[in-house]
């Protein structure tokens, strides 16, 4: 197995369960209202999803920019400007937060009256409207900084702070919900909100945050960042369009008692929020690889990515067609006409979770690649546009169940009709992943395990590759050498563990030599480290003699750049 | 990497061949037995390579001999060796031929 393949399974439990945490958060106050208030507290709650979808569009336009630059200039060395997209991204999310909770306040009775519900579950909407204010504020804040917190290499408290939001919001909003009804469940919800934003900013207090505030970011920045996070956050944009057409839609064509079914449909189309923790986990490596301009490493990444997400996706998919009733279980439905018609819905639906996991990786991946126009145009066909145009026609031809099929097809149809234009427009050569052509014959990467022998015989590949390149035997030497020490330093400081490494050299701008491992945390570069061994000493001197050369501190991995 | 010895008398010539690194370093060390020799010359002439393995053996011949009242000189040193041996210092300590 390769460095980029171990590191990106050692991201993905993590930020699938970031993903899962996420959903369930988003899923919480719908099945604690299911559960406690019964089906109109169902869909009660299913009425707000346009809304919790605009929260995390503002959550995301603040974030996802941030976290793919923050990573792009730490992956080309510049910590000053990559701190500075944090602090602009930081600034930025406590101000679109205010602003949401704002307009929210305003406009939640026009809106809730042009549900046209039932007064019981309009008068519920209302009261969990109103009390989610705060909560409507506080998330982009957490959602920034747990990303943020992921981006930085701290999975682990970025998981802590997942576990304390959805466990606060559950534990606080379950007696809340009993004592104050749909408003009790939304305070729940925000103090969750505030717990995890506590949580998180212990980050700062580790030892390897690259987390740090700079002034060092000027106005076009800001519009980079919302260029590159409009891409990404689209889909919840599109998704709350979607939400409150759905709705309209549903209460209009097959009145409210329609409602708790479509709440369970939108549950399990919820599901696929999960599978963007693959692209989040490919995200630390492809975007350090991408700021290397290693098309080699971000196609190997990618593609062990795609295939998680077809597996992810099918799985779900099988689960679902074979046991709907799990979805019937969560959401509280006991109503035996419910039932039948949920059962049939999920099934139904479930067609569309592959095809949204793949359109989930390429919309962050073509934000990775800056390819944000290509990547909003993939989202919204595949959840707003392509549903939108299909619904309609499927509940005229088969009623509510048309409905479903329509939502359950509209992400393949979708996502095939974008593979044949891009197919068109890229070239086979470039399908999928739009990387420039030629590229790869200036790369060249070694994948090992950090074993004297491998080591040696890498060190020993390094130095012939570079001497059939036409590379000085100077300089090839000092190459094969530093990747042997560097390595054996390395394997010394993690006795007892098997580490892996992997190296790359890049010949397209002269000789750059990259390093990276998943051992210790420690600066190779730095030749004024404490030398305790013969080995040592010649590693801290050829630091001496090599003048350019970086270390990338990061919580996920070590990065040594040398250019020889 | 091959190690190939020759005594004449009281000195002792080793010729090393190949890379010298943290594999090979041990099976070098293996053949550096100096006996009686007094006069001991190790021949780099075609090794292109070596790592801070090698050179830990070379300190430790060259240790050895001033501690036996010896000579030992390091033969047809290739530039890529010689800039490992200038980068540490060592070439300074080393009798170089």
């Amino acid at each position: 197995m390769t460095f980029a393949t171990v590191k990106f399974r050692s991201f993905l439990p993590a930020a699938t369960f970031a993903m899962a945490a996420e959903f369930l958060m988003g899923l919480s106050d719908s099945v604690i209202c299911g559960q406690i208030l019964g089906e109109t507290g169902l869909a009660a709650v299913n009425l707000m999803q346009g809304v919790f979808e605009i929260v995390t569009f503002v959550g995301m336009m603040a974030t996802v920019g941030t976290s793919v630059l923050f990573a792009t200039e730490l992956g080309a060395l510049h910590v000053r400007r990559a701190r500075g997209y944090f602090t602009l991204g930081g600034l930025s999310s406590i101000v679109l937060g205010l602003m949401i909770a704002a307009v929210l306040a305003l406009v939640r009775t026009p809106v809730i009256a042009a549900f046209g519900a039932s007064p019981e579950v309009s008068a519920m909407t209302s009261s969990y409207w109103l009390y989610y204010l705060p909560a409507a504020a506080m998330q982009p804040v957490a959602f920034f900084l747990g990303t943020m917190c992921y981006t930085d290499g701290d999975a682990k408290l970025s998981f802590v702070s997942y576990i304390v939001q959805l466990g606060g919001n559950c534990l606080l909003s379950v007696p809340l919900t009993m004592a104050y009804g749909a408003a009790g469940c939304a305070i729940g919800t925000g103090l969750g909100a505030f717990l995890a934003i506590v949580v998180l900013l212990f980050h700062f207090r580790r030892k390897g945050c690259m987390l740090g505030f700079s002034r060092h970011f000027a106005a076009p920045d800001l519009l980079r960042m919302a260029r590159t996070s409009f891409g990404d956050a689209s889909k919840n944009m599109g998704k709350s369009i979607l939400m409150f057409a759905l709705n309209a839609y549903v209460i209009a064509q097959f009145g409210s008692q329609m409602l708790p079914v479509l709440a369970v449909v939108v549950m399990t189309i919820g599901i696929s929020e999960v599978f963007d923790g693959v692209a989040n986990a490919a995200q630390p490596l492809a975007s350090v690889y991408i700021g290397e301009r290693n098309t080699f490493l971000t196609k190997r990444v990618m593609r062990v990515a795609l295939v998680t997400a077809i597996v992810e996706g099918c799985g779900v998919m099988l689960l679902l067609l074979a046991f709907p009733d799990l979805m019937l279980l969560l959401a509280g439905v006991s109503d035996a006409a419910t039932v039948s018609e949920a059962r049939i819905a999920v099934r139904l639906v479930s067609v569309a979770l592959t095809g949204l996991a793949l359109v989930l990786l390429f919309n962050s991946y073509y934000v990775f690649i800056k390819r944000e126009v290509l990547s909003t145009v993939l989202t919204l066909a595949a959840v707003l546009v392509a549903p939108l145009a299909l619904f309609p026609i499927g509940g005229s031809i088969w009623g509510a169940r048309g409905v479903w099929l329509a939502l359950g097809l509209a992400p393949g149809i979708a996502i095939g009709l974008f593979a044949l234009c891009l197919l068109a427009y890229g070239g086979r050569s470039r399908f999928p992943f739009l990387l420039p052509v030629g590229r790869e014959d200036a790369l060249r990467v070694f994948d090992l395990e950090l074993e004297p022998v491998a080591i040696c015989a890498t060190s020993a590949a390094v130095a012939e590759h570079l001497a059939e390149n036409g590379v000085d035997a100077r300089r090839a030497s000092k190459a094969a050498l530093l990747v042997e020490e560097a390595l054996m330093v390395v394997r010394d400081r993690n006795a007892g563990r098997l580490i892996r490494a992997e190296v790359t050299i890049d010949l397209g701008d002269g000789l750059t030599l990259f390093i990276r491992d998943d051992g210790e945390i420690f600066d190779i570069t730095d030749a004024d480290a404490r030398v305790s061994s013969l080995r040592s000493y010649l590693v801290s001197n050829l630091m001496t003699a090599i003048p350019s050369r970086r270390n990338l501190t990061t919580t996920g991995f070590n990065r040594n750049v040398f250019k020889l | 990497m091959e190690v190939k010895t020759k005594t004449e008398g009281s000195k002792l010539t080793i010729a090393v061949s190949g890379r010298v690194d943290t594999v090979t370093a041990p099976e070098l060390e293996a053949a550096l037995k100096f006996g009686d020799a007094t006069s001991v010359v190790i021949d780099l002439g075609n090794v292109p390579y070596m790592s801070s393995a090698g050179l830990r053996l070379l300190l430790s011949s060259h240790k050895t001999m001033l501690g036996k009242g010896g000579e030992l000189q390091i033969a047809n040193v290739q530039p890529s060796v010689k800039e490992v041996l200038a980068i540490t210092g060592f070439s300074d300590i080393f009798n170089l031929a």
